[in-house]
């Protein structure tokens, strides 16, 4: 059997799953820098994305902006409903030794989120249907449809400028001592409040960008977002928490996964592996593929 | 009576309902070493942490050139000139070494001293210079050591806060340790000193402290509580009956 499994098709899943799972990874980004300060889940990551997204649809279809235009408008709206969410929602919250308290007001503007979108762009799907749209490359035979090939470059870019602002500068080093031990951090005199505000901009930030991208590819409605923040989360435990090159790749791998799943076993049961493997990863190497030990200093 | 740099008055300190320091007083002349002595569980640590703004005091006052910041956080009280080595390093150990030292200048104050200070640290800590481009985390205990007190003086403070810098390292290192706070006390930094090994500690301190139970039980003189009797039977006396 599997004859039919020719190199073309091995290719063509590699390249999807690769494809797929960029969009998770830069979500995933997200939700790893959150939590690195933070320590929680932000849980309303997909959420955001989608109503990113829809800002990008009605870019396009009221004011005729193109969605990948519209980047220049929702980057810095996104950034900014990051700060803004952060010092309206969060600030409290954040100082308190109860994390669950910052999880449940995540979980809340998720609900609330996902509500407003409903009555104002009601629960039917939407997509973004531009000249492009179906424009697919064909290198080597294998099928690249050109929507997807700028998601993954968007993403691509995306997670590299912040893995170089995390690496380069001052505060994005602040971030990262921040991530490892709060406390000392602020021993150092850099303020809790300035770097969570730092990475909440910045994961938003991320949404926004994957906001764009998604809604260049699928066709996505008010509630998609909660499936994408729950595969964000397992790209980010195939990554280790905290880990944001790991976040990346992590995401890519649940997107090969799928990708595989749904070829091999069949569309439906995709999802299904995809949280079986997330369950055995956390029973397995719960730190993650990419961490090698958990350090204590 | 000089200038004190740093004056604690009548501190109480509690967790949650636990009282751990009860109304303690400490003062710290300018350009001193004064150590803060006392077995575990005895506050030592607390009263640092106090200082520091990582807890705050339920009643008291903490002054610093006569400016209050009993009610300061810690990023505030570090800019204002005191760093605080905590117990365990607390080094960030996925960062390289020359990362921690520049997280070490974040201050407002020390930001634009920064390449004086990472030179005088690298002539204080030659090693720290070689291994620059390692990560914290893969660092020696005594070098480990070295780095957090670098960290701790490239925020260029008045007053440097040490807590049990000599825990857990070799007797070789755990001299060095002591040198060093004693080259660093001749370069003008004051600092304030908590320790277990209280022979060392008292050797080379101005004045210092003994905590009990979260109260101050003796103070006097390094060399005066060094020969206090009742200092040595409790606590020197204790440790070297152990070894």
């Amino acid at each position: 059997m599997l004859e039919y499994l020719t190199f073309g098709l091995i290719t063509q899943l590699f390249v999807n799953g690769i494809l797929f799972g960029t969009m998770y990874g830069i979500a995933a980004i997200g939700l790893s820098l959150i939590f690195g300060t933070m320590r929680i889940i932000f849980l309303a990551q997909g959420a955001m994305i989608v109503f990113f997204a829809y800002i990008s649809y009605w870019l396009f279809t009221l004011l005729g902006v193109d969605p990948y235009l519209s980047l220049i408008f929702v980057v810095p709206l996104s950034l900014l409903l990051g700060s803004g969410f952060y010092s309206s929602l969060f600030k409290e919250a954040a100082a308190l030794e109860d994390k669950n308290i910052s999880l449940l007001i995540a979980i809340g503007l998720m609900f609330l989120v996902e509500n407003l979108m409903t009555v104002v762009w009601t629960a039917n799907p939407r997509s973004i249907l531009t000249t492009y749209s179906s424009f697919v490359f064909r290198p080597i035979g294998i099928i690249i449809p050109f929507t997807r090939l700028i998601a993954l470059l968007m993403a691509v870019l995306s997670a590299s400028g912040v893995l170089l602002f995390l690496k380069k500068t001052l505060i994005g080093m602040a971030v990262r001592a921040a991530s490892e031990d709060m406390e000392s951090a602020t021993l150092m005199g850099i303020n809790p409040h300035w770097v969570n505000v730092v990475a909440f901009s910045i994961g938003i930030g991320l949404a926004g960008i994957a906001g764009v991208g998604l809604a260049t590819i699928y066709s996505f409605d008010p509630m998609y977002g909660f499936i994408f923040a729950i595969k964000a989360l397992i790209a980010l435990a195939f990554g280790g928490m905290g880990n944001v090159f790991g976040a990346l790749l992590g995401g890519i791998i649940l997107g090969l996964l799928e990708s595989w799943a749904s070829f091999f076993i069949g569309a439906g049961w995709a999802d299904a592996v995809s949280y079986a493997v997330f369950l055995i990863m956390l029973m397995l190497k719960p730190e993650g593929l990419f961490v090698r030990s958990v350090q204590t200093a | 009576m000089g200038n004190h740099l740093l004056e604690v008055k009548g501190v109480d300190v509690l967790y949650g309902d636990v009282q751990v320091i009860w109304d303690v007083s400490i003062h710290v002349e300018e350009g001193t070493i004064v150590a803060l002595v006392g077995a575990n569980g005895a506050g030592k640590t607390t009263l640092l942490k106090t200082i520091s703004g990582i807890i705050h005091a339920k009643r008291g006052e903490i002054l610093f050139s006569g400016k209050s910041l009993t009610r300061l956080k810690p990023q505030e009280v570090v800019d204002i000139g005191i760093s605080h080595v905590p117990e365990g390093r607390r080094l960030f150990s996925n960062l390289t070494v020359l990362e921690n030292l520049k997280l070490g200048a974040y201050p407002s104050r020390a930001r634009p001293l920064f390449a004086e200070s990472l030179e005088r640290a690298f002539s204080l800590f030659p090693v720290l210079k070689a291994r620059k481009g390692q990560k914290a985390g893969s660092l020696s205990g005594g070098e480990r050591q070295m780095l957090a007190i670098a960290r701790a003086i490239m925020a260029h403070p008045d007053i440097l806060m040490l807590d049990e810098p000599s825990l857990g390292l070799s007797p070789i290192f755990v001299k060095t340790i002591f040198e060093l706070i004693y080259a660093l006390n001749k370069q003008k930094v004051t600092i304030l000193l908590v320790e277990q090994n209280i022979h060392q500690a008292l050797k080379i301190a101005y004045q210092a402290y003994v905590l009990k139970t979260g109260k101050i039980a003796i103070s006097g003189g390094g060399d005066e509580l060094l020969a206090d009797p009742e200092v040595q039977k409790a606590y020197i006396g204790e440790r070297w009956s152990k070894r």
